[in-house]
C-alpha cells in the first residue's frame, strides 16, 4: 500500500529529526548548566550558584550584571537562577534534602526562619559575615534564638498612596489623616463625591497577611492573640469598609499588583501598597502623594518589613564558605547595596546607605521613616510560629470579608487554629 | 482512536486477562515472551518513573515530617496519624463535598457538551474541520494563562461577565470572592477546559461508526433524537466509558485552575481534596508534607475505586 | 437546516467557546493603567504594544525549546506506547489486565508528587536542568493515556489482517511494524496530539526539573514577567498569544489528518 509506505517514511524521518534535535538539545544544555556530581557539592569548583526570587531580571539586567561582577572580583564564575518567590522555599528544601543547595540563596524574609529551622542555612557567625551596620529591626526577621541567619539586601514596607486629584475634588486634606476615624471619614467624603475609596490586597496568601498587619498592629494587637478586642477591631475596620462600599469587593482576591492596577485607573483615592511601586507611581498619569498608615488612635502604625535576605546554605564542602562570604559581602557593601536597592525600589538596610538614598531623592524620606518604624513578621521570637499564625489569620479575614462569618467569629476560630498549631 | 465498532462486538478499552484465553496463542514458545518484550519499555517506564514517586508519597504520609526532618532525614514513623489528622480537620468534609460536586458537575457538563458538539461537527459542513481544530486552542494555553483570564473575566468590579450581566439589569455577582459562588466559578472554568478533550475523543468514536447504520435507521423512519439515543449512544458506550473514566481521573487531579482563581477560598469555599493537598504541602510558608501526602493518597484511592468499578463494568458487558 | 446555516452556527459556537481567548488577546494589548478599568474595555482602543515587544525580544528561544520538547515527547510517547498497545490488544499475554490497571492508577498520581520524585532521580543521573530530562518527564503524562488509546484502537483491527501477515511468515514485530501500525494512523495522530498539548502546557515538571536550565520551555519563560513584587500582565498574555500561534497551525493540520477518515484498513462488517 502506497500510503503505508509514505507513512512509514514520514514516521521514520520525523523520528530521526526529533531524536537528533533531542540529542542536540541535551548536549548543548548540559554544557550550559552547572551539573551536580552527586551528593555534596552544588557546583563544580570554579562555579558558584546563586538563587534569587527575581525572575523578572534576565542576563541583561543590572542585578545579574552585579552578580557576575561580584563573581569576577572574587575570581569565580557565577551561575544564577531566578525562581518564582512563592516556589523558592520548596525548591530550597528539596535541594537541601538532595544535597544540591546553591552557594548563595536570596529569599523573602519570613521564610528565613523556616529554612534556618530546617538546618538549611548557616549562621552569619559561621560565615563571618558582618551584620553590625544593619538596622536591628530589619535584622530581627532573620534571627532566631540569638543567632542570625542572613543579611538583608534591602527592605520595603507599606504606606498609603493617595490620588491628589481625587482627594482635592472630594475636599479631603491628606495631611489631616492621623487615625482610623479620620481615614474612614475621608473615605466617606470620597464616595459621596462619586469616586472609590481605598483598595488593598486581602487575598488568602501571605500577601494578604502582609497587608493586614499594619492595621492589626496599628490597633495594638499581638500576633499571639488574634481574637483580642484590638485584633477584632482591625478586622471590623476592613469589614465595615467593604460593607459601606468604601473598598471594592475585589480586594478579597486582589494581589498587591492587581490592587495597584485598580489604583492606577485613577478612580481610587487611596491604595495600600509598598515601596516597590514608586516607579509605577511616577508613570501613573495623575499626581500622587504618600502618607504613613495610621494606627487606630493616632500616629504611625508599625508596618511589616518586606524585602529579601541574602543567606548562605549549608554545604558539605565547607571550603566553599570563604568564597561565598566574599560574594555576600560584595553584594551587600554600601555601593552595591545602593545600586541594588535603587533598582528594586527598596530602602537600604543600613543607616549610611539610607542617608545616601534620601540625599539622592528627598521623596524617599517618608519611606525611610516608615522602614525605621517597621517590624519583622517573624520577630518577637515568633520564628516558625509565624506561618502557623499567618495562615489562620488570612483564612479568618477572608471569611469575614466575604460575609461567611462575623469578624468576631472569624478571628475566634482563627485563634483556635493558630493556638493549636503553635502549641 | 476509538475501537472500530462493528455490529458484532464492542471492544473493551481495558482487555481482560489472558487467563483462559479465548484466542489460540502462538504455538511458538516465544509467544509469551514476545508479548512481554513489546511491553518491556512500558514496564521499565512504570517501575522507574511511577513506582518511586508513589513510594515517596506513601512514605511522606506515614511519617511525621517537619521541615528539619524533611531535609536532614530521621522523621519518626507515625503510622496512620497523618490520616487521622486529615480526617479530623475541619476542612475535610467541605473538601470532600466540594470535590464530589466539582467533579460530578464538570463531568456531566463536559461530557454532554462535548457529545453535542461532536455530533454537530460530525455533519461535515464547510469549515467544520477547521472549527473543530480551533476548539482545541484552550488546551494550548498554560493553565496560569487560562485560569488568569477567567479570573479577570469574573472579577467582581472590572470583569466582563458582570458588565454583561449589568446590561441585562442583573446585579453584579461576586464570582470569585463569595463562598457561595466560588465553587461555581471554578467549575465553569474547568468545564470550559474539559470540553476539547471530550470533543476530540467522542468525535473519533463517532467516526468509527459506519454510515450504513444511520442509513438503515433513517430507512426505518427514526427521528434524529431516537437515532441518537437508540443507535449512536449505545454504540459509543465503550468510548464514552473511557472518556468519563479519564475525565474523572483528570478532574480529580485538577488544582491549578482552582488555585490560581480562588486559592481554594474564600474560607475554603472552593477547596477540593487536590487543592487542600497542595496547600498543605506547598501552598504556605511552612509545609506540612505528611498531611499533604495523606490527602494525595486519599485522592489516588478514590480514583482507584472508580477505576475498579470501570473494569468491573467492562467485564460484565461483552456485546 | 442547510449547510450554510450549520456553518454559521458552528462559527457562533466556536466564537462563544473562544471568547476567553479573545479576552486574553484583549488584555495583551492593554496598558497597565487600564487593566482594571471599570467597566472593562471590550476593545483595546488605547492599546500598547509593549507586551509584544517584550515577548519578541525575549521569548523566542523559549518557544523554540518548547517546540523541541513537545516534539520529543510525542516521539518518545509513541515509541513507548504503540508497541505496548499492540501487545495488550493482539498478543494478550497473561497479566496484561493487571498492567492495564496499573497504567490507570499511574495517571492518578498528582504531578507535584511525580516531580519531587523525579528530582532526586534526575540529580543522581545528572539530567537535571536539561531539555532531554524534561522530554522524559513530560512523556510520563502521556504514556499511560497512549497505551490505553492504542490498546483500544488496535483491538478493533480485524484479526484477518494479522492472520494474513502470519501466513506470509511475518513474526510479531513485522506484523506490528508493517501491518498494524500503518492501519492505526488515527490512533498515532490522536496520541501525538495529546502528547504534544500536554508537553506544551506543562509547568510543574518544567519548574522543578528545568528551573535552572539553560534551555527552558515557554511555561517558564512566562515567569520572566512574574516578578517577586510585580506582574506584567500584558506581557504574560502576549507570551501566551505568541506561543499559541504555531501550535494552533499545527493543530489545524493534524485535525485534517484525523478527519481523513478511517478508510485505510477500516473495519467492515
Amino acid at each position: 500500500m502506497i500510503s503505508s509506505n509514505v507513512t512509514r517514511r514520514r514516521v521514520r524521518t520525523v523520528a530521526a529529526v526529533t531524536l537528533t534535535a533531542c540529542l542536540a538539545a541535551a548536549c548543548s544544555s548540559t554544557t550550559g548548566s552547572s551539573t551536580s556530581s552527586g551528593a555534596g557539592s552544588s557546583g563544580s569548583n570554579g562555579t558558584y550558584t546563586i538563587w534569587d526570587p527575581y525572575p523578572q531580571f534576565d542576563d541583561s539586567a543590572d542585578w545579574v550584571k552585579l552578580l557576575q561582577k561580584c563573581g569576577t572580583d572574587t575570581g569565580v564564575a557565577i551561575k544564577r537562577t531566578g525562581y518564582d518567590t512563592t516556589d523558592l522555599t520548596n525548591k530550597a528544601l528539596l535541594a537541601a534534602q538532595q544535597g544540591n543547595s546553591p552557594d548563595v540563596l536570596i529569599v523573602d524574609n519570613p521564610v528565613v526562619s523556616t529554612l534556618a529551622d530546617a538546618g538549611v542555612l548557616t549562621t552569619t557567625e559561621e560565615m563571618k559575615v558582618d551584620t553590625s551596620a544593619v538596622e536591628p529591626n530589619l535584622l530581627a526577621a532573620g534571627q532566631i534564638d540569638g543567632k542570625t541567619y542572613g543579611i538583608p539586601i534591602g527592605a520595603n514596607t507599606l504606606a498609603l498612596y493617595y490620588n491628589k486629584e481625587v482627594l482635592t475634588a472630594a475636599g479631603v486634606d491628606a495631611a489631616q489623616i492621623k487615625d482610623w476615624a479620620s481615614l474612614t471619614a475621608a473615605l466617606e467624603k470620597v464616595k459621596a463625591a462619586g469616586k472609590k475609596g481605598i483598595t488593598f490586597s486581602a487575598i488568602g496568601t501571605e500577601e494578604g497577611s502582609f497587608q493586614f498587619l499594619p492595621w492589626f498592629w496599628g490597633a495594638g494587637a499581638n500576633l499571639t492573640q488574634l481574637d483580642s478586642a484590638q485584633g477584632i477591631s482591625a478586622l471590623q475596620l476592613w469589614s465595615d469598609w467593604l460593607k459601606n462600599g468604601y473598598a471594592p469587593n475585589s480586594v478579597i482576591n486582589n494581589t498587591q499588583t492587581t490592587s495597584w492596577q485598580e489604583f492606577a485607573t485613577g478612580q481610587f483615592a487611596f491604595a495600600e501598597n509598598g515601596t516597590w511601586q514608586l516607579a509605577n507611581a511616577e508613570k501613573a498619569g495623575f499626581e500622587y502623594g504618600i502618607i504613613p498608615i495610621p494606627s487606630s488612635s493616632g500616629g504611625t502604625a508599625p508596618a511589616p518589613t518586606g524585602g529579601e535576605f541574602v543567606t548562605a546554605p549549608v554545604q558539605t564542602d565547607t571550603g566553599r564558605y570563604a568564597t561565598s562570604q566574599k560574594l555576600i559581602s560584595c553584594l551587600t557593601n554600601a555601593d552595591n547595596a545602593y545600586t541594588t536597592d535603587t533598582t528594586l525600589s527598596y530602602i537600604a538596610a543600613t543607616d549610611a546607605v539610607q542617608a545616601k538614598q534620601v540625599a539622592g531623592n528627598p521623596d524617599l524620606k517618608v519611606w525611610v521613616e516608615a522602614v525605621k518604624a517597621a517590624k519583622g513578621r517573624t520577630s518577637d521570637n515568633l520564628g516558625t510560629k509565624y506561618p502557623k499564625i499567618s495562615e489562620p489569620m488570612w483564612t479568618g479575614f477572608q471569611a469575614a470579608l466575604s460575609g461567611a462569618k462575623s469578624p468576631q467569629d472569624a478571628f475566634t476560630a482563627a485563634q483556635a487554629t493558630a493556638a493549636a498549631a503553635t502549641k | 482512536m476509538a475501537p472500530h465498532v462493528t455490529t458484532r462486538a464492542s471492544v473493551p478499552a481495558v482487555p481482560e486477562t489472558g487467563a483462559g484465553a479465548r484466542r489460540p496463542r502462538s504455538a511458538r514458545s516465544g509467544g509469551h515472551w514476545t508479548a512481554w518484550a513489546f511491553l518491556a519499555p512500558v514496564v521499565v517506564y512504570l517501575v522507574a518513573f511511577y513506582a518511586y514517586p508513589l513510594y515517596r508519597n506513601l512514605d511522606l504520609s506515614l511519617h511525621r515530617y517537619t521541615v528539619r526532618s524533611f531535609v536532614q532525614g530521621g522523621a519518626p514513623f507515625s503510622g496512620l496519624d497523618n490520616y487521622r489528622t486529615v480526617f479530623d480537620a475541619p476542612t475535610f468534609w467541605p473538601a470532600l463535598t466540594h470535590t464530589a460536586v466539582f467533579t460530578g458537575a464538570s463531568l456531566v457538563f463536559q461530557f454532554s457538551i462535548g457529545m453535542a458538539l461532536a455530533i454537530f461537527f460530525h455533519q461535515h459542513f464547510r469549515l467544520s474541520a477547521t472549527l473543530r481544530a480551533l476548539f482545541l486552542v484552550p488546551w494550548l494555553l498554560p493553565l496560569i494563562v487560562s485560569a488568569s483570564t477567567w479570573s479577570w473575566m469574573l472579577n467582581s468590579d472590572s470583569g466582563i461577565v458582570n458588565s454583561a450581566l449589568g446590561v441585562f439589569g442583573i446585579g453584579p455577582v461576586n464570582w470569585l470572592t463569595s463562598p457561595d459562588w466560588s465553587l461555581v466559578s471554578v467549575t465553569i472554568a474547568n468545564i470550559w477546559i474539559g470540553i476539547p478533550f471530550n470533543l476530540v475523543v467522542l468525535y473519533s468514536g463517532l467516526q468509527a461508526i459506519p454510515s450504513d447504520i444511520y442509513e438503515a435507521a433513517a430507512l426505518d423512519g427514526a427521528t434524529p433524537w431516537s437515532t441518537f439515543w437508540r443507535v449512536t449512544f449505545p454504540l459509543l458506550r465503550p468510548v464514552s466509558a473511557i472518556t468519563l473514566l479519564l475525565g474523572l481521573i483528570y478532574t480529580l487531579k485538577v488544582f491549578d485552575i482552582i488555585w490560581i482563581m480562588t486559592k481554594g477560598g474564600p474560607a475554603d469555599g472552593s477547596t477540593t481534596l487536590a487543592t487542600w493537598s497542595y496547600r498543605l504541602g506547598f501552598g504556605n510558608l511552612l509545609p506540612s508534607f505528611g498531611p499533604g501526602a495523606a490527602v494525595g493518597n486519599l485522592l489516588i484511592v478514590l480514583a482507584m475505586v472508580f477505576g475498579l468499578l470501570y473494569i468491573r463494568m467492562q467485564r460484565r458487558a461483552p456485546r | 437546516m442547510n449547510r450554510s446555516m450549520k456553518t454559521a452556527i458552528g462559527i457562533m459556537l466556536t466564537a462563544i467557546m473562544l471568547f476567553p481567548i479573545y479576552w486574553m488577546i484583549n488584555v495583551s494589548f492593554t496598558k497597565d493603567t487600564d487593566m482594571r478599568a471599570d467597566p472593562p474595555h471590550l476593545f483595546p482602543l488605547h492599546g500598547t504594544l509593549e507586551g509584544y515587544r517584550a515577548v519578541l525580544d525575549q521569548q523566542l528561544p523559549y518557544l523554540g525549546t518548547s517546540l523541541l520538547i513537545a516534539l520529543g515527547t510525542v516521539a518518545l510517547t509513541v515509541i513507548v506506547s504503540a508497541p505496548a498497545g499492540y501487545s495488550l490488544a493482539k498478543l494478550r499475554p497473561r497479566g496484561a489486565g493487571a498492567l492495564s490497571f496499573v497504567l490507570l492508577v499511574a495517571q492518578m498520581i498528582p504531578g507535584v508528587i511525580m516531580a519531587m520524585g523525579f528530582y532526586s532521580i534526575y540529580l543522581k543521573l545528572g539530567v537535571l536542568n536539561s531539555a532531554a530530562g524534561l522530554v522524559l518527564a513530560d512523556s510520563t503524562i502521556a504514556v499511560p493515556f497512549g497505551v490505553l488509546i492504542f490498546t483500544a484502537f488496535m483491538s478493533g483491527v480485524p484479526a484477518e489482517l494479522s492472520a494474513a501477515a502470519k501466513i506470509d511468515g511475518a513474526g510479531a514485530f513485522r506484523t506490528f511494524w508493517s501491518v498494524i501500525l500503518p492501519v492505526s494512523r488515527n490512533a498515532v495522530v490522536t496520541v501525538s496530539l495529546f502528547a504534544f498539548l500536554w508537553a506544551w502546557s506543562d509547568f510543574v515538571f518544567a519548574t522543578t526539573l528545568d528551573g535552572g536550565g539553560a534551555q527552558q520551555p515557554i511555561t517558564l519563560g512566562i515567569y520572566r514577567y512574574i516578578g517577586n513584587n510585580n506582574q506584567e500582565w500584558n506581557a504574560i498574555m502576549a507570551t501566551a498569544v505568541v506561543a499559541s500561534i504555531p501550535a494552533t497551525l499545527l493543530l489545524i493540520v493534524a485535525q485534517r489528518y484525523v478527519a481523513a477518515g478511517v478508510t485505510a484498513g477500516a473495519v467492515k462488517d
